[in-house]
């Protein structure tokens, strides 16, 4: 049990046995499971909110009646009669609590159309497999005479009325993991079920077909009757069945993997092939089955020296070969010695190579952040990897198993060498460093998520461990963003040192995925200053430089409109189509040539924001921070260029065009001509072709194909123009 | 087009072209015993370059209308236009020897002043206009989508007075209550049946066809002083949380008003193109008869 002055914040409890030290609140189920003690669960899944509603992990605690263990937290128990003793004793396996789960299973196998569609296909519904290790697979009591029902007509997916056991996960999948809120329950008793809007029919409600709830069923009761197309160019598709076999998918819905296939393919690479290059953009990751990845940095890392021009005639005549005498980028030289990469890999700067082995996941990074692949990866030896698309990514992290087996290898084996890449932590001890894994926290901040805010007590340092931190500062005009820390970087150290108040707000990125961070308490990292003066002598000078820059970066902002242009996204834009209303006809070429070069259908609409003499029209910005990219089967995607597009496996739900803040993404409709696989996944045979309206989301692409975006090159006027977001803003000052 | 300092290359090409040209007609004109004509040697020259600066000036339509041809920023052909297209004039003058000739000649002469003038004249509106209308117009919305706009307008006006609804005798309208005991609580703040007479008379007889009609600019409000007085008018009438409706209204024809302004700037920037553009494409065909003509015939 450990305590912070006199707060106690964990508990010990005893679980069939053995002795488990968690933090206060934790539920049984997770303190069992981060201990590799099982308990059946059909109502929770780990990435949403537990209810408690199958009653299937209720375990003894020795109270009054059983507890659903994935419900019930762990407090301290005041009334234990010694201070060693466990805050609670629990039973999970006991024969009473098998015979409870046993007549669970019966009553409700009584009502389940035993197999399932799920259980035909897959073999994989949580009720029966459940069944059929409590020996319940049939019921003494009378089966349902009646069924509930199927609903057939979403085109993707099959409800069967009969099969759902009222678990709430796909309600709570629906809502919390996509924000769509389309399911809820309805009806009463032997009436009730779950239900699309207010009792509508799935195909005509406002579901968008993301598939989530389909994910979460843990019986067959949402079953997709189609799978996305999704298209490699190389390599073979892997089946649910073998995928289901592999232990990094043990807790991936077969659902999903079904509804996705063709998102895995199995790949071969010789020795020598690469995997990607350093730049380049892709969305999709790579998971090792044998053989070994080299990834390096090819890039050229050093730092840049410049002369100072004094503009002198003697100074332009100097050899250029001549020794730099003023430096005018000291700024520049960050002093790290390890950068971190994709695979969790941190590589030394002045030789930045590694390698991955058998189970090791990379390029994960920029397939989930939609940023460029910081490293190059090449096959050291011959090599079987998994190719896989994002959405299969982000599930395998959602799952807090995979998660934390992740997370020890990172206690175990990047811990010391995160904090030694930094020269000011460079002189902590092995002992400390080893004293200090057992104290650290890793916490995950979802996208968004507020870490703590300007003005807040501060209690803890933090370590950037993989995504980035938004740091924010509030001043007169608007919020002022200082920097994006990306992995490796740290912070909340200068509260610490100073008045013990934070001096910005420290967020995850705005961005699709999450942030893992190293949370050392505030007294940890007070001891840690104390015992390794050095460390405090090097966070001291960082500080003070620190606050020396915000004080002119203050002074200098005073006199720019920010509140507007930070606001309105601008400063997030790569490419902003800016009209100069002083040179602007208001001829249109620019809508013309769009359309021009984009079938008839324009991508630009010649209104927006008004900023000064300036409209930003309104045409994808194609944003640093892509809101829009949180696309349900991964069609949107970065190009190597950086540009955002949307690929051909867009099904049309809208769900980017909802995301974007801007309202550059619309929905067109599409004449297309569909041939025998199309048809036969649509249930029409494979007869004929057919023509057919396909509905699918457009965004500037800025002409990709040509030079240069057609608006920009037609417009006669020199008004329309092409600027990155800081671009804009000095246009703005001049 | 906004003609500012990005000029400069062409402005000085355009005059040292002039400079050249005009050099090269004094030389000719003064050597030539019989003065300068059109089929002389020097004549001709001067007559196909002027010739090919007008194809190449009236190019520029046919560069406007096939967008995605990668033949030059359309910066640049404007460009080109404006100035070649200027310098045409003098080279086709020195070809015809300083007069403006008899007949057809005259004819190609005047139209050819005609689309010079109207040139410049449109190449000034396009350099002052847009920023006047970017200064005076603040609710600028696609020209094509003006009708448009203005007709969710004149809806938007009629559903605001529709909010004023009629209870047995009085027009009163539902607004949230001013304590706050319940979320969702509304009181009906009652107008007497002068008011909401007088109310909704002013809005038949004013607003809807005001809204309802593009342009109006002789209606009492399409001049913002005279509206704003008559507006104010009518919010002596209510009582102060039926008010909001009155600055609806008051909004929805200013909006109206911008527009119409913004089509009535939208005409005077590209109304000299209806004569600029068929004169030019006549040029060129006369031009053309004219050179056969003087070549076979004369």
């Amino acid at each position: 049990m450990s305590h912070t002055g006199t707060e106690q914040t964990e508990v010990r409890l005893v679980i069939d046995g053995q002795s488990i030290t968690v933090p206060i609140g934790t539920t049984i189920f997770d303190a069992a499971r981060t201990h590799g003690i099982p308990i059946p669960v059909l109502c929770h899944q780990q990435d949403i909110t537990p209810v408690g509603v199958c009653r299937m992990c209720v375990v003894d605690t020795h109270e009054r009646a059983y507890a659903a263990a994935c419900i019930r937290k762990v407090e301290p128990n005041a009334r234990k009669a010694k201070p060693e003793d466990p805050d609670l004793v629990v039973e999970t396996n006991s024969e009473n609590v098998r015979a409870a789960r046993k007549t669970l299973l019966e009553l409700m196998m009584a009502d389940h159309p035993t197999p399932c569609v799920r259980q035909q296909q897959k073999k994989d519904c949580e009720l029966e497999g459940l069944a059929a290790e409590y020996g319940a697979t049939t019921s003494p009591y009378p089966h349902r005479e009646l069924t509930r029902g199927r609903d057939t007509t979403s085109p993707i997916i099959l409800v069967d009325h009969a099969a759902c056991i009222l678990c709430d996960r796909c309600v709570r999948a629906c809502a919390e993991l996509r924000d769509n809120f389309v399911i809820a329950r309805q009806g009463k008793g032997y009436n009730a079920g779950i239900a699309f809007d207010l009792g509508k029919p799935m195909g005509s409600s406002s579901c968008v077909s993301c598939g989530e709830c389909m994910y979460s069923c843990p019986t067959g009761a949402l079953t997709n009757t189609v799978s996305v197309k999704h298209e490699f160019k190389t390599g073979t598709p892997c089946e649910t069945a073998d995928l289901m076999a592999l232990d990094v998918f043990q807790h991936v819905s077969g659902n999903f993997l079904d509804f996705n296939k063709g998102a895995v393919v199995k790949r071969h690479f010789k020795k020598g092939e690469f995997f990607f290059r350093e730049g380049e953009g892709s969305s999709t990751a790579f998971y090792i089955l044998e053989g070994l990845v080299d990834m390096y940095i090819s890039t050229q890392q050093a730092h840049v020296h410049t002369e100072e021009q004094r503009g002198t005639f003697s100074s332009r005549m100097r050899s250029k070969l001549v020794n730099r005498h003023q430096h005018r980028r000291q700024g520049e030289d960050m002093g790290r010695t390890h950068v971190v990469v994709d695979g969790g890999l941190e590589l030394p700067c002045d030789q930045p190579e590694g390698q991955r082995g058998p189970g090791a996941l990379f390029g994960e990074m920029s397939c989930m952040n939609a940023h460029p692949h910081s490293t190059t990866a090449r096959a050291a030896t011959d090599c079987v990897v998994l190719e896989m698309r994002r959405n299969i990514v982000d599930m395998l992290r959602r799952n807090k198993t995979f998660r934390e087996n992740l997370d020890e290898l990172y206690l175990t084996h990047t811990l010391e060498l995160h904090l030694r890449k930094s020269p000011v932590f460079s002189s902590l001890t092995r002992e400390f460093i080893q004293a200090l894994r057992s104290k650290v926290r890793l916490v995950r901040i979802a996208p968004g998520e507020i870490i703590f805010k300007q003005g807040d007590l501060a209690d803890a340092f933090y370590l950037v461990r993989r995504g980035f931190v938004k740091v924010t500062e509030s001043c007169a005009g608007g919020d002022l963003v200082l920097a994006y820390l990306p992995a490796g970087s740290h912070f909340g150290e200068p509260a610490l040192l100073g008045d013990g108040k934070h001096m910005a707000t420290c967020s995850a990125l705005d961005n699709v995925d999450h942030v893992d961070l190293v949370r050392i308490a505030g007294e940890d990292f007070k001891e840690m200053i104390r015992l390794f003066p050095q460390v405090h002598a090097e966070l001291q000078k960082v500080h003070d430089e620190h606050m020396r820059e915000n004080q002119k970066r203050m002074a200098n902002i005073s006199d720019v409109p920010l509140a507007e242009f930070l606001h309105q996204g601008l400063v997030e834009a790569q490419s902003l189509l800016v009209l100069n209303l002083d040179n602007c006809t208001r001829c249109d070429q620019c809508v013309k040539a769009c359309a021009d070069a984009h079938d008839g259908v324009t991508r630009l609409v010649r209104d927006g924001l008004r900023v000064d003499n300036f409209l930003i029209a309104t045409s994808c910005r194609h944003c640093r921070d892509p809101l829009c990219m949180v696309c349900p089967v991964g069609a949107i995607h970065r190009q190597v260029t950086l540009d955002v597009t949307i690929d051909d496996t867009c099904i049309g739900c809208g769900e980017c065009a909802q995301n974007c803040p801007y309202g550059n993404i619309n929905l067109h409709e599409f004449e297309v001509t569909l041939h025998g696989e199309e048809l036969a996944a649509l249930g029409a045979g494979q007869a004929h072709a057919k023509k057919a309206t396909v509905r699918k989301a457009t965004s500037c692409n800025l002409c990709n194909e040509l030079k240069e975006p057609s608006c920009v090159y037609a417009c006669p006027h020199d008004a329309a123009h092409r600027v990155t977001g800081e671009e804009f803003r000095d246009m703005l000052k001049k | 087009m906004h003609i500012d300092r990005s000029h400069r290359a062409w402005v000085l090409w355009t005059a040292a072209l002039f400079m050249l040209a005009l050099c090269g007609y004094l030389l000719y004109a003064f050597r030539f015993q019989n003065g300068p004509s059109g089929g002389s040697v020097p004549g001709l020259i001067f007559g196909g370059a002027g010739y090919i600066l007008m194809l190449y000036a009236a190019f520029l339509s046919v560069r406007k209308k096939f967008s995605r041809w990668r033949i030059g920023r359309a910066t640049t052909w404007m460009r080109g236009h404006l100035w070649l297209g200027l310098l045409s004039y003098p080279l086709i003058f020195f070809h015809a020897g300083l007069s403006f000739g008899h007949g057809l000649t005259f004819a190609l002469m005047l139209i050819l002043s005609v689309v010079i003038v109207t040139g410049v004249a449109g190449a000034a509106l396009q350099h002052y206009m847009p920023r006047m209308i970017t200064e005076r117009v603040g609710r600028e919305t696609i020209y094509y989508q003006i009708d448009r706009v203005q007709q969710d307008l004149a809806h938007e006006a009629d559903s605001l007075l529709v909010s004023l609804f009629r209870k047995d005798t009085q027009y009163g309208l539902l607004v949230p209550a001013a304590e706050k005991t319940h979320a969702n609580a509304t009181t009906l703040v009652v107008l007497s049946e002068y008011s909401g007479d007088q109310l909704r008379k002013a809005y038949e007889d004013n607003i809807k066809p005001y809204l309802s009609h593009r342009g109006a600019y002789r209606h009492t409000l399409h001049d913002a002083r005279r509206a704003k007085s008559f507006f104010a008018d009518l919010r002596t009438l209510v009582p102060e949380p039926v008010r909001p409706v009155i600055d609806g209204l008051e909004s929805i024809c200013d909006e109206k008003r911008d527009l119409d302004r913004q089509s009535r700037f939208h005409r005077i920037l590209h109304f000299w193109l209806l004569v600029h553009v068929p004169l030019a494409f006549l040029l060129l065909v006369l031009g053309g008869i004219h050179a056969v003509m003087a070549l076979r015939y004369g």
